[in-house]
């Protein structure tokens, strides 16, 4: 069976990521333009005068241009503002505030797209990214609210305790598929809802229930145990030391690919596992130490997104760490499964989603038209003959890329 | 899927059977006092009118009922592990509604901590057929598709497009017919787009089947907020009237959980029929399960991979759609994330139902009323989390998939894309 992995998808690839991304804009401005009434009334009156196309011209225009604008604005910041920053040296907590929101998303969807992505680099398809987050959240909390230690022995071990966890929530479908030949997208798919359960069980348990509290919400993390704002907490700035965890995972990654001796068997494996039995790597424990790997990376983003930005777990948590694991899929579809790849894809994705707010407030667009981009986006990405024929690229012979493997593989 | 040895992992079963009757024994059995009893009551709280039989409530001491339910999962347990049979998957169901059973007994037992010291068996009885409709729609999609060859992780995106057009359709025609057809078609068009790309760009299907479901939560939810909200009179709620049959539903407790369903429930039982009889004695279905099975042999024998794959794929996609607006037509008012995770549910029903029509419905109704229990329990105060409950679909797909619990076997050639040599 042809296993390889979705790392050399078409001749040019940055080229055919940057059509996904216009066919996603461009859908997305279709998706603005049909359910926008002020523009739906302006092309309505389409024949009611001569200069009626013009004014439909233009009110579409301004509207998708504002939805746009106010992606930008909100992700990235406002060029005037910058301006009068630097020019009166006032003001910057409000010029940074887009930028800082957007590396505070970023932070943990990096770390877990990486975990994704060398998982993909082995041909294994980690959807449960998802869950192990939560594991990583749920291990995070209890180190961090429940020991009490200065900073330089509490946080690393609660960062440890976050990749305990993801480890952990890695090893059972790792010791599943090497062992029972269980398919790990599925055991991954079936974990994530058992582990969802499972966490809402744990908010409203002891001892990791805030004590005194009815509802579903773990106890805060102690001071020495949070990834601190990265300006100061008088700053304003969200975004957190975490860039640096991120920035090292980022750092790993490349040199766990392409200068480690596990990761060179990885990618083998990944690319053709025939000859790499062949070379003397053994499947089995391949497919167990990717899955602790990839699970530990979720598990890490997961108490990241725990420490610098919830401090305590509740509903909210379990939907921006659902968000984290499916997002961390597609950005290293995105980014293919490369380092440098998954740090734009993750800033994009994020600047996606922190603009989407804006976008929401200022035009009333609703921020789901951020995740459609995404998601559409994606789903040029992965189908890249598509993307060819419709911009006429020279296309090679078909040949068939995937990630994952048929059911009774 | 590696072949499983029976002698081995068939008994890690038969022992997980001997521990949970050893646990209903125990802890509902003993655990509850001598003198307490347990009340199931059936008159349907949803039929007025006359009723020709009228069944009296069922009182039973609960240690002693406990004790009886525990030795019989005990017994189907040592009967797996000495004669080894082949249906093991199907004692273990029988060993889980058991369980479940002696589980209402204990928490409705009183004097007990329960608020509602009865369990009307008849109302979890319709509550979960409800939920298990939706899940038969959606496994006998996953069964089209993935007996062809083509993996349809994307149910979860068919149910929510289906419900959300098929919400808008009801609010506007009172129709649910126009309201199926509309869901049906909805359905069909993103299973062509999985076979489109999976079929013609050889996507990876699984891929294309989670960013279709993100696709789908997020156009939803975003059609709610910008279209939905200031329109609210096409989301008006609505929900289809029972058709009940005439006679038949007068039967107590059978009657009102079979005979008194909404049109969606009889089309579910049909359409199981109907995909069964297909499947396995047509040749229409022949030729589907050998496109699903050896491409490259069903190719050299003349049938159209491709053009079977598209047709299974869209009839699938269009079976989903359906389910999607059979589970608005029970619940009501569309919201964003509406379906929350049933078609994943489905996935794992058509897994534990050996990717068969009928063993579909029997998971079907097992995870319908484990989903539906985790929600009810709630009223009787249990001291055992209903977390637990929730997981139960889940876990039991894990153990199945990795051969601790019986065996099954996808067709050979399932999520594989073709193409002629």
């Amino acid at each position: 069976m042809n296993r390889t992995s979705l790392r050399r998808i078409g001749e040019s690839p940055s080229l055919l990521t940057f059509f996904a991304l216009l066919l996603g804009f461009l859908i997305g401005a279709v998706v603005i333009i049909a359910t926008t009434a002020p523009v739906l009334n302006a092309w309505r009156q389409l024949f009611s005068s001569p200069t009626a196309v013009l004014h439909a011209l233009n009110v579409t225009f301004d509207n998708v241009g504002a939805a746009y604008r106010a992606l930008f604005v909100g992700s990235i910041g406002n060029p005037s503002s910058f301006a009068h920053s630097l020019a009166t040296g006032q003001s910057w907590t409000a010029t940074l505030t887009p930028l800082s929101e957007t590396l505070t998303y970023a932070t943990p969807l990096v770390i877990a797209s990486m975990g994704v992505a060398l998982a993909f680099q082995t041909g294994i398809f980690n959807i449960g990214a998802n869950g192990q987050a939560i594991l990583g959240g749920i291990g995070g909390a209890w180190i961090g609210s429940m020991m009490h230690a200065p900073m330089i022995i509490h946080l690393p071990l609660t960062l440890l305790a976050g990749v305990a966890g993801g480890v952990l929530g890695g090893l059972i479908p790792g010791i599943l598929k090497s062992f029972a030949g269980a398919h790990e997208v599925i055991v991954t798919l079936m974990l994530n809802y058992v582990i969802a359960f499972f966490l809402v069980y744990v908010v409203q348990s002891t001892p990791l229930q805030q004590p005194g509290q009815a509802n579903d919400i773990s106890r805060t993390l102690d001071h020495s145990a949070l990834l601190l704002p990265l300006f100061g907490a008088g700053s304003g700035l969200r975004v957190s030391y975490g860039v640096f965890v991120a920035a090292g995972v980022v750092a790993f990654g490349w040199w766990f690919l392409n200068r480690s001796t596990l990761g060179f068997a990885f990618r083998v494996t990944g690319a053709n596992p025939n000859a790499a039995r062949a070379a003397g790597f053994n499947p089995k424990r391949i497919i167990i130490l990717v899955f602790m790997i990839s699970g530990g990376l979720a598990g890490l983003a997961g108490v990241v997104q725990l420490a610098s930005t919830n401090y305590f777990i509740d509903g909210g948590f379990l939907i921006g760490s659902a968000g984290i694991g499916f997002t961390a899929i597609t950005v290293s579809l995105l980014g293919r499964n490369k380092p440098a790849g998954i740090v734009w894809g993750s800033l994009l994705f994020a600047a996606l989603g922190v603009g989407g707010r804006t976008m929401q407030a200022r035009t009333g667009i609703p921020l789901d038209l951020a995740l459609i981009i995404q998601s559409i986006v994606v789903l040029f990405v992965a189908s890249p003959v598509l993307v060819k024929e419709i911009f006429r690229l020279r296309a090679k012979a078909q040949t068939v890329q995937l990630a994952t493997k048929g059911w009774s593989q | 899927m590696t072949t499983t040895p029976v002698n081995g992992r068939g008994r890690v079963i038969a022992v997980l059977m001997m521990a949970l009757g050893l646990l209903v024994a125990m802890a509902f059995g003993f655990g509850s006092a001598g003198n307490a009893h347990s009340v199931f009551t059936f008159a349907p709280v949803n039929i007025s009118g006359d009723r020709p039989w009228h069944l009296g409530d069922l009182t039973v001491l609960t240690r002693w009922w406990n004790v009886v339910l525990g030795l019989l999962i005990i017994a189907l347990g040592v009967e797996t592990w000495v004669r080894r049979p082949k249906a093991a998957l199907a004692r273990f169901g029988g060993a889980a509604i058991f369980f479940l059973v002696a589980l209402l007994f204990w928490a409705s037992r009183s004097p007990g901590p329960s608020q509602v010291p009865f369990v009307n068996v008849t109302s979890v009885l319709t509550g979960s057929s409800a939920i298990a409709m939706v899940l038969i729609f959606g496994s006998l999609s996953g069964v089209l598709c993935e007996r062809a060859g083509v993996v349809n992780i994307a149910i979860e995106g068919q149910f929510i497009g289906g419900a959300f057009f098929g919400s808008v359709i009801a609010s506007t025609t009172n129709n649910f017919i126009l309201a199926a057809l509309g869901g049906a078609v909805f359905g069909a068009l993103l299973g062509w787009l999985l076979a489109f790309l999976a079929i013609r760009y050889l996507a990876d299907q699984v891929i294309i089947g989670v960013v279709l479901v993100t696709t789908m939560s997020s156009l939803t939810s975003y059609l709610n907020l910008q279209v939905l909200t200031p329109y609210p009179n096409l989301n008006i709620g609505n929900t289809v009237a029972t058709l009940p049959i005439p006679l038949l539903d007068k039967i107590p407790l059978i009657g009102p959980v079979l005979f008194n369903e909404t049109g969606f429930f009889y089309l579910a039982i049909l359409l199981v029929a109907v995909v069964s009889f297909a499947l396995f004695r047509t040749r229409w279905g022949l030729r589907v399960r050998a496109v699903g099975e050896h491409p490259k042999a069903a190719e050299s024998v003349g049938i159209n991979v491709a053009r079977t794959r598209y047709r299974n794929v869209i009839m699938g996609g269009a079976v989903a759609g359906v389910g999607g607006v059979a589970f608005m037509a029970t619940q009501g008012q569309f919201q964003p994330d509406y379906t929350s995770g049933l078609g994943y549910v489905a996935l794992a029903a058509l897994i534990f139902g050996r990717w068969t029509p009928s063993g579909a419905v029997v998971a079907s109704v097992l995870f319908g009323l484990s989903a539906y229990l985790a929600n009810g329990l709630q009223s009787y105060s249990v001291p055992i989390s209903s977390e637990f409950i929730g997981m139960f679909p889940y876990l039991v797909t894990i153990a199945v998939v990795a051969g601790l619990i019986g065996r099954v076997r996808p067709p050979a050639a399932d999520g594989i894309p073709y193409q002629r040599s």
